[in-house]
């Protein structure tokens, strides 16, 4: 196999593919980055068998072949190499030579032989989606996964495709995020999954290099065909990404989102995170909440901790609804209004044992119970 | 001089009624064997008031003759052996003939039975070991027996017996026993007019266990099958990693009879030794066929525990069998484990709470401090002084230093995750990270409890949580103790319970676990309940254990602000469970031992 490539496209190809690495021992091959080359392209492809990426990156293909390479390692040297021109040839023992400018680097490379396959979907249950639309989406509900490794089922998104709209969910059992939006699902085509944490952040990764993504899905597994037509240093076609989905039964989110509103109040997001996140200075790892008071048209955030001291923040509101007070884990007020984009959001609460709600316009809620102290 | 004389049967069944009848759970152990032995397939058991007031048995199994009804109310009458060598070919539960004669001497007892064949059935009334009539009466095939007013000719006994409650438990773990060793048989069980379980005939022993524990435990367990000349082992385990703080669900039958087996529970744990932390029990309902002559049964009253003529190789044979059985499991991939459990760490149940020095120390300083000094936040110094003069020798050390006592420590790594290696001015100190961590939580949750601020997070799902009828009853006990320490428990029928809110540090995925340790703890160890302080230092101590969560890496601040809060805890050379938090090097032990 012979090729030759731009340092920096090799460089952002074996980027995409980096983080998913296997850790485990008995498979040493997983560590390892596929490289193919055919035509005027070499594929990159890494596997921890729970995840795998696959990306195309435009190369002068000399003579097609396959080889793995030692992805992290490979990558460093990448980066550093002279010149913007790189040579790669294999020889059938798997040894790589890699040279650029004034510099030749001897690798030792492993067969492809023993390199899990990844594996394919049909076009059964598969759906096109705006990346930077999904982008949004996940930002506004990633937070509140739960990394608690006794409830696997929450740590996930889960992504629901059903009643003429795509809804994301994620929950830690203390709070819930979700968001939906209008999209065209046919009704023998409806279903859901829940993708695992790990999946979410890589997907973030590589979302927006291009407009359009497609997924795919069946109850064991996803795939995602991510378009690449904005990058400009090399990516061809679409990023392939595989995962598997936590298998089970996610919970019934529809029943702890209350259905009626007692207070509403507008909000400016910044103003509000400014005056949590002010207030939640003086929090420790004893005394970990704020309390949120309502009176007549103003706000008050207090937060106090035994061994410090005590913080008061005000902010003037709209309200005229009776006195009442309720209280939160900063960390729960704050996530939400990180992660919205819109200057408004709307606040709803009713005595301090009920849920706090955050809302938007956009068919974005949030849920989070309340602390109390018993 | 008194004349020895031979004692009419009425007292010989009465003294043998106070062996065989201990409480009204005996009776219907008693009882529900004897259908089974007939061969029964459905059986019905109704009590009320714990079995005080009153007992019924019924069942559709073959029914008996008048004759042989009246015989079998006569002591050493039984259809179950014929001569002593029969003993050694036991296939049934009962053998001896004492179980009826005994329980018809100590209540108002009730007999209706009628033979398939026969044209009318029997009934049969004695009171207090007195017959009072023999009529005919009309009913289905089968056996009915209600026992009344039980122990009414022993008010002694009476007196002995515990709450309805605490009896009703008994009755109920006992049925689910028997339930358990016979899948084929429909089980129902009435207290007071509810029924508390009700068991079709199920196809399995996992459909039984499903019926009676729940499907989440049924989930936790693995059939098991292994066979050797003369043994067989069948039942089900439970996975790697899923354990329990007490052995109140490793249940164990020798032939279809459920015993308490010093062997096989020992077999059970050791099989288990690597698969669960220790002090942790197996999940386990397994039966063991064995050759009736190989094993004695004839040892205890109750017929609870037995002996094997070989120990040793039962012993082996169990455990290899489970061994084997675990490493398939543990051969494909860890993904088997269940999730749910991954999270139990060793668990300080074992400890006896009386154990070490420091908890008298820590008893009196609460004490000494709410005396006049503000608890909050006063700084450690002015705690300390009382400490001092109430503590032993090695706390003094420590707890006389204060928070200056970590000055010029400087930080210098992690060894293998768990230990944090500082220079100080006297030598070197080596900190047992989660042992610190655990004196820090212990005393935090401790100063929550006392100032009663311990914060509650409500959640979003509520947390079911099944517990067996002791432990419910143990838990609703202290409901209301456990909902003022942050938790937020609601009673959700019976038996069951959801956790709506848990203490804010707590994750919920935890909160189960948890509280099955606690009421675990408290069924073990002595009556707190009195005691309100020393249930709150218990609470504390198991939650602190909890509560610890280590992060792989942690960079010289953390484990700066951790030396910094231990040496600001009252007691901090050692965790609350009473191991050693971090040992001392001094400059002259190490230039000894580097013979300077």
């Amino acid at each position: 196999m012979k090729f030759k490539i731009n340092r920096d496209h090799f460089s952002n190809g074996l980027a995409q593919v980096l983080n998913v690495v296997g850790s485990k021992a008995t498979m040493p091959i997983l560590s390892n980055v596929l490289i193919e080359a055919e035509k005027d392209c070499v594929t990159f492809t890494t596997t921890n068998l729970d995840l795998g990426i696959r990306a195309r990156i435009k190369a002068e293909v000399k003579e097609p072949g396959s080889v793995t390479l030692p992805v992290k390692r490979l990558a460093s040297i990448v980066r550093e190499l002279p010149n913007l021109d790189v040579a790669f040839d294999a020889s059938p023992n798997h040894h790589v030579k890699l040279s650029s400018g004034g510099s030749t680097f001897k690798i030792m490379g492993i067969g492809r032989e023993e390199f899990p396959p990844l594996p394919e979907l049909g076009d059964e249950n598969s759906f096109s989606l705006d990346q930077a639309t999904l982008t949004t989406m996940l930002q506004s509900v990633a937070y509140a996964q739960s990394s608690d490794e006794t409830r696997y089922i929450l740590n996930g998104v889960y992504f629901s495709f059903r009643d003429s709209k795509l809804t994301l969910v994620a929950t830690d059992g203390r709070r819930l995020a979700l968001i939906s939006k209008e999209m065209d699902v046919a009704a023998d085509r409806a279903g859901s999954i829940i993708l695992p944490a790990k999946t979410v952040t890589e997907l973030l990764h590589m979302l927006n290099k291009g407009t359009t993504l497609k997924i795919a899905f069946n109850e064991r597994r996803a795939t995602f065909q991510i378009a690449t037509d904005k990058d400009t240093s090399g990516l061809l076609d679409s990023i392939y990404l595989y995962s598997k989905v936590v298998e089970g039964n996610y919970p019934n989110y529809q029943q702890v989102i209350p259905k009626e509103t007692q207070q509403r109040i507008k909000l400016e997001r910044e103003l509000l995170l400014a005056c949590v996140h002010r207030a939640s200075l003086v929090c420790s790892e004893k005394a970990n909440s704020v309390r949120i008071k309502l009176t007549s048209n103003l706000l008050e955030v207090t937060a106090q901790s035994p061994d410090f001291g005590e913080a008061h923040e005000s902010m003037a509101i709209a309200y005229s609804g009776p006195e009442l007070q309720v209280a939160f884990n900063p960390a729960y007020v704050l996530d939400p209004l990180r992660a919205l984009t819109k200057d408004e959001v709307f606040f709803e609460v009713k005595d301090e044992v009920s849920p706090g709600v955050f809302k938007t316009l956009e068919n974005f809620v949030c849920v989070i119970m309340p602390v109390r102290l018993s | 001089m008194p004349n020895v004389r031979i004692l009419p049967d009425r007292v010989a069944n009465q003294i043998a009624a106070g062996e065989v009848i201990e409480r009204p759970a005996a009776v219907v152990k008693e009882l529900v064997e004897n259908a089974l032995d007939a061969g029964a397939t459905r059986i019905e058991v109704e009590f009320a008031h714990g079995g005080r007031s009153f007992i019924r048995v019924e069942d559709n199994g073959p029914g008996m003759a008048r004759d042989d009804a009246l015989l079998a109310l006569e002591r050493h009458a039984t259809s179950k052996i014929a001569e002593a060598d029969d003993l050694n070919r036991l296939a049934t539960f009962g053998f001896r003939g004492e179980a009826l004669p005994s329980i018809a001497s100590v209540s108002r007892f009730t007999l209706q039975t009628r033979a398939a064949g026969a044209e009318a059935g029997t009934e049969i009334l004695v009171n207090g070991g007195r017959f009072v009539h023999v009529r005919d009466c009309g009913r289905p095939a089968g056996t009915r027996i209600e026992v009344a007013q039980l122990f009414n000719s022993v008010p002694a006994r009476r007196k002995f017996l515990k709450t309805d409650a605490t009896e009703a438990a008994h009755i109920v773990t006992g049925v689910r026993l028997y339930a358990l060793a016979f899948p084929a048989v429909a089980f129902t069980l009435i207290e007071d007019g509810r029924v508390v379980l009700r068991s079709p005939e199920c196809a399995d022993l996992a459909g039984r266990v499903g019926e009676i524990f729940g499907r989440q435990l049924r989930e936790q367990l693995v059939p098991i099958a292994a066979e050797e000349p003369g043994l067989r082992l069948h039942g089900l385990i439970g996975l790697p990693g899923a354990g329990r703080a007490t052995r109140h669900e490793m249940i164990t039958f020798v032939n279809a009879r459920p015993v308490d087996s010093r062997t096989l529970n020992y077999a059970l744990i050791e099989s288990y030794h690597e698969a669960l932390p220790k002090g942790r029990y197996p999940l386990a309902f397994v039966f063991l066929e064995i050759d009736p002559a190989a094993v004695d049964v004839n040892v205890h009253p109750a017929k609870r525990e037995v002996r094997f003529r070989s120990e040793a190789s039962v012993r082996s044979f169990v455990i290899c069998s489970v061994l084997a059985r675990l490493r398939e499991m543990a051969a494909p991939a860890p993904a088997a484990m269940p999730p749910a459990t991954s999270n139990i760490q060793p668990s300080t149940l074992n400890v006896p709470p009386q154990s070490r020095v420091w908890p008298a120390a820590l008893l009196a300083t609460p004490k000494a401090s709410a005396a006049g000094v503000p608890v909050v936040i006063a700084p450690p110094a002015t705690t300390s002084p009382p400490v001092a003069v109430g503590n032993s020798s090695l706390a003094i050390v420590h707890t006389g230093r204060g928070p200056q006592a970590t000055a010029g420590w400087r930080y210098l790594g992690l060894a293998h995750g768990e230990f944090a290696l500082f220079e100080t001015p006297a030598g070197l100190v080596l900190l047992d990270r989660r042992a610190a961590h655990e004196r820090v939580w212990f005393e935090r949750l401790q100063a929550q409890f006392r100032d009663h601020a311990v914060p509650n997070q409500r959640l979003l799902f509520a947390v079911p949580l099944e517990l067996d009828p002791v432990a419910a009853a143990l838990l609703l006990d202290r409901l209301d103790f456990i909902n003022r320490h942050g938790f937020e428990i609601v009673e959700f029928g019976r038996s069951f319970f959801r956790i709506e809110g848990v203490p804010a540090w707590m994750e919920p995925g935890d909160a189960g676990p948890f509280l099955r340790d606690l009421v675990a703890a408290w069924r073990e160890g002595p009556a707190l309940g009195a005691n309100p302080d020393a249930a709150r230092e218990q609470l504390a101590r198991l939650a602190a254990a909890r509560a610890v969560r280590l992060p792989a890496v942690a960079g010289e601040t953390v484990m700066q602000a951790l030396v910094t809060e231990l040496f600001a805890c009252r007691a901090p050379l050692t965790s609350p469970s009473g191991r050693l938090t971090h040992i001392e090097l001094g400059h002259g032990e190490l230039a000894r031992r580097f013979q300077r």
